[in-house]
């Protein structure tokens, strides 16, 4: 990891961070990460509150400068104090989580214009990549650009903000939590636009997220960030298909692995590493049907179905994380400060 | 426009002993002993055909629901669940009485929100927690924070060490008591403010979107904890647009631009897909998979709503459980 | 522009130090009452050996309290360069106001140094010294929440004058709770805004115009985010039960034992002997 060829856009190696450096606050937040980001590849970076993921996509555009090891950006060493920090971060735009926060024209028009005016961009090509960028992420440009940015849903607010972000014409587009807090309608509609940027406009896609269904919908690769360090990377379905034998990832599952988890523990010889709907109800119905496995009716692990209350108790999941908590503490201590 | 699913009116109800009485409850069982229970049990909170709007005046008013009723019974566990701007947190801050109807009435345990010398005692029975895990948080240490509310209700002294004990033990907590809020992870933020409301010792719980700001593993917290208190007798009500989160209740309402749109049993509404889709809601991905096995296999329940029920379903067809289910 | 976006970082409010000591342990209002009868009697004591005996207290107050005499130290720092041109402007120029009085050590034009206007200098600036060990002793030993209760329980006589002590009280807790989470706020937008093209502080100084429409893309933010916090703080306070002016009980209750009040009782003999007693020079 770490080698860079002609593809990647952004590379990582052994990164390492740490807050409040030389003060008795001191707190590391990353250990030698390598990361590698192909040109036109959508990477999702997984890892709960407190592993070092807020921190290390800082890095991406410069916010935060590398203590040690390197992070390169089409070329350029960002550890290069004479670096053009600007260009940067033109180039790799990073939306914050509630990127709608920070909305503060009255217009929703003048809001998105506003990075590309204050780079002195001509008006007449501003406005064109405001249309491009509203259209993107679907906002009518002229039905759009005068409404008032206070009296909109939080789905219409937080596409503004990341019309804001697009409008500097970011090869690399790198988003927190894209969808937390959105309803599901809205979060289904931004979910497939982030895509249509990444498959159809050819932008470079990275993002951060904790919900394995967005991750199974949008990413080719996954890194799963644990206390600092990289922990995982390969493709979603090498992913599911690895929790089993990796408990530390602490990784959840989208609900359909779930059930193909559940199953194989139980003796049946499902692929676990399937994770769509179709291709779980594919893999459960071979298995209702009995061709895969004989040994959950040889021996029926709840002993008596016709008494399981554990069924209303929604899915297994969530019930795990009981045993992780004294983990989740000691690092979201460090989280306290917004990591 | 309401489309209310068969017999979901009837009041559903609480958790553990409907759960402990054996099988998989098919539909109609299941409602049946819950109105043989609910009718016996005095509703907790009543809402009557309530309707709210912001702002005075016919002209400038803005209609946030229209002709909602609900009734929550004790020890129930009641979701509302819809897009946002469907007003179903309006709704939630008329069942402490925040907000009082424009028309219709609230009744909780006996009294009117709108009496304001009842006040104290509509909020001590019905607790609140909200979305943000920063923005209710009153004081610079953990166990202060829950002193709050036993401070206004002039709760003595010398009870209140024993109930905020409590309280912080229910959401396991306890070892952060002296810390300051500012240091601890959104989920643990969010089970202070529970505890919080804890001591106050309601009888309802009611959480206005409380895990939407959380992550996964912050909502897995917030929802054991609301689990356990619900099988404690506590009743609960949440707001949330996580269909997850939905699956665990008694009963479900669905909001949509200010009304009851659908009201039922979790396996009722999920059974429902299409519906949910029009109303701009999900169908869990372990429902969804049950459906699409029972258009391969009509024998597998198409109601399975979970993981687990979806494995024990597996195991009745594929093993020797059949024939031991009779419908 | 390399983005130093940390600075919000450093905030440490009351940088308590818990050490457990008897000062640490101290009936918070007791503690307030003797500190501020103590920093009374400094500003009173203008004799050398005065000023020498309470520094010297001080520093027994450092060592009672189990607080390394380097965070006393580190207080003063900024303090330096204040109390430096004090004391050379005082040098210079006080001895007029002392008028022929005492011993005249050099006088050229309007300065003139006297044995008054010497001693003026260096009791002030030991006073000073003192003054900063007292209270750094008092916050580095006192968490803040004690130091809103101490606070609220001295004022509590007032309370029947109809002053909303309590309320008081309550604001101040809730805006010390507030203050680290409005520092990571600021950061955070400082940090998103200079994503999408924002620039803090490149602007000239004298370009205040500029400057001033550099900080919108925070000011906005913030102030939104601000009302949007107070509103959902007053809603939950609400449901929990508060009631603006209604009589609350409190969780804390500090009941001034035996060792308080001994402490205590010191406390005011020290504060009363720098003031009469009778110090030779």
């Amino acid at each position: 990891m770490g080698e860079s060829n002609r593809g990647d856009i952004l590379t990582v190696s052994n990164l390492h961070h740490t807050y409040l450096q030389g003060t008795p606050l001191a707190q590391p937040a990353l250990f030698g990460v390598n990361l590698v980001i192909p040109a036109g590849s959508c990477v999702a970076i997984i890892g709960h509150t407190g592993s070092g993921k807020s921190t290390l996509i800082q890095h991406f555009n410069g916010l935060l400068r590398p203590q040690m090891g390197e992070v390169v950006v089409n070329g350029a060493r960002l550890s290069n104090p004479q670096v053009d920090i600007r260009a940067i971060r033109q180039q790799v735009g990073l939306v914050f989580q509630n990127p709608e926060d920070q909305i503060f024209e009255r217009l929703v028009g003048d809001d998105i214009a506003y990075g590309p005016l204050k780079q002195g961009i001509p008006l007449s090509e501003v406005v064109q990549r405001a249309k491009w960028a509203m259209g993107v992420v679907g906002l009518d440009f002229d039905e759009m650009k005068n409404r008032s940015t206070f009296a909109m849903s939080g789905g219409e607010k937080r596409k503004v903000a990341l019309a804001g972000v697009l409008v500097l014409r970011p090869q690399i587009l790198v988003l927190d939590e894209p969808t937390a807090g959105l309803d599901p309608r809205s979060r289904r509609d931004l979910l497939r636009r982030i895509r249509d940027l990444n498959r159809s406009e050819g932008l470079t896609v990275v993002f951060v997220s904790h919900n394995m269904e967005e991750v199974a919908y949008l990413a080719d690769t996954v890194y799963v960030l644990a206390a600092g360090h990289i922990a995982f990377h390969g493709t979603p379905r090498e992913l599911f298909g690895a929790l089993d034998e990796r408990p530390d990832l602490q990784v959840g599952a989208p609900p359909g692995v779930e059930i193909l988890r559940a199953l194989h523990s139980r003796g049946y010889h499902v692929d676990t590493t399937r994770f769509t709907v179709p291709e779980v109800a594919e893999e459960v119905a071979a298995a209702a049907s009995g061709q895969r496995g004989p040994a959950a009716a040889a021996e029926p692990p709840s002993g008596d179905l016709s008494a399981p209350p554990t069924a209303w108790e929604g899915p297994a999941h969530r019930r795990e994380p009981d045993g992780r908590h004294p983990h989740a503490h000691a690092e979201d201590r460090g989280d306290a400060h917004g990591r | 426009m309401r489309t209310v699913v068969a017999g979901a009116t009837s009041p559903a109800t609480a958790g553990a002993a409907g759960n402990a009485n054996g099988e998989w409850p098919a539909e109609g069982r299941r409602i049946h002993s819950c109105v043989a229970k609910g009718s016996s049990m005095k509703p907790l909170i009543e809402v009557n055909q309530i309707s709210f709007s912001y702002g005075q005046g016919p002209s400038q008013s803005v209609a946030a629901f229209t002709d909602v009723s609900l009734r929550v019974y004790p020890g129930e566990y009641v979701a509302v669940i819809g897009q946002n701007g469907s007003g179903k947190s309006t709704l939630a801050k008329h069942l402490n009485g925040i907000l009082t109807p424009t028309r219709g009435d609230v009744w909780v345990a006996g009294m009117n929100t709108k009496d304001a010398s009842c006040k104290q005692q509509i909020r001590r029975c019905v607790g609140m927690v909200f979305q943000s895990p920063d923005n209710q948080l009153v004081a610079t240490i953990v166990e202060d924070d829950v002193a709050f509310g036993l401070e206004n209700l002039g709760v003595p002294p010398g009870e209140m060490q024993e109930r905020i004990d409590e309280a912080l033990e229910a959401v396991g907590m306890s070892e952060y008591r002296h810390r300051p809020p500012h240091f601890l992870s959104g989920g643990q933020k969010q089970r202070v403010a529970i505890a919080g409301i804890l001591a106050m010792r309601p009888d309802c719980l009611v959480l206005d979107e409380a895990t939407s700001m959380l992550d996964s593993f912050g909502r897995a917290e917030i929802l054991a904890v609301v689990r356990r208190l619900n099988q404690q007798g506590m009743a609960i009500v949440t707001i949330t647009h996580h269909m997850s989160e939905v699956a665990e209740a008694d009963r479900v309402l669905v909001m949509h631009e200010g009304r009851v749109a659908l009201e039922g049993t979790p396996r009722e509404l999920f059974a429902h897909p299409d519906q949910l889709e029009a109303l701009g809601l999900d169908v869990p991905e372990a429902s969804r998979v049950a459906q699409q096995v029972h258009a391969r296999i009509p024998a597998f329940r198409r109601d399975a709503i979970s993981v687990e029920e979806v494995v024990a379903e597996v195991d009745r067809l594929a093993g020797s459980g059949g024939e031991r289910r009779h419908g | 522009m390399a983005g130093d976006f940390e600075l919000t970082r450093n905030i440490t409010i009351g940088q308590y130090l818990p050490t457990g000591s008897v000062i640490h342990r101290m009936d918070p209002r007791l503690k307030l009452l003797a500190a501020a009868l103590w920093i009374l009697s400094i500003s009173l004591c203008h004799t050398y050996l005065g000023n020498v005996a309470g520094l010297c207290v001080c520093l027994a107050l450092f060592a009672l309290a189990r607080i390394p005499l380097s965070y006393g130290l580190s207080g003063l720092k900024p303090a330096i360069p204040f109390i430096l041109i004090l004391a050379i402007l005082q040098l210079l120029f006080y001895g007029n106001g002392y008028g022929p009085s005492g011993q005249v050590y050099f006088h050229w034009g309007i300065l003139r140094i006297t044995s008054a206007s010497v001693r003026v200098v260096v009791v002030s600036t030991l006073r000073f010294v003192e003054i900063i060990f007292a209270v750094s002793v008092l916050t580095l030993s006192t968490s803040i929440t004690e130091l809103t209760h101490g606070v609220e329980g001295l004022l509590r006589p007032l309370g029947r004058m109809k002053v909303p002590v309590h309320a008081f009280a309550l604001i101040v807790t809730i805006a010390v709770r507030f203050v680290p989470t409005f520092a990571m706020e600021m950061e955070k937008m400082m940090k998103a805004q200079a994503s999408r093209g924002a620039e803090f502080g490149t602007g000239s100084w004298w370009n205040i115009a500029r400057r001033t429409r550099d900080v919108f893309p925070l000011i906005i933010p913030l102030f939104n985010t601000a009302l949007v916090r107070a509103e959902e703080l007053a809603l939950a306070m609400e449901a929990r039960g508060y009631v603006p002016g209604q009589a609350r009980t409190a969780y804390r209750r500090y009941r001034a034992g035996g060792r308080d009040i001994v402490m205590f009782l010191a406390g005011m003999a020290l504060s009363a002997a720098l003031v009469f007693a009778p110090f030779p020079f």
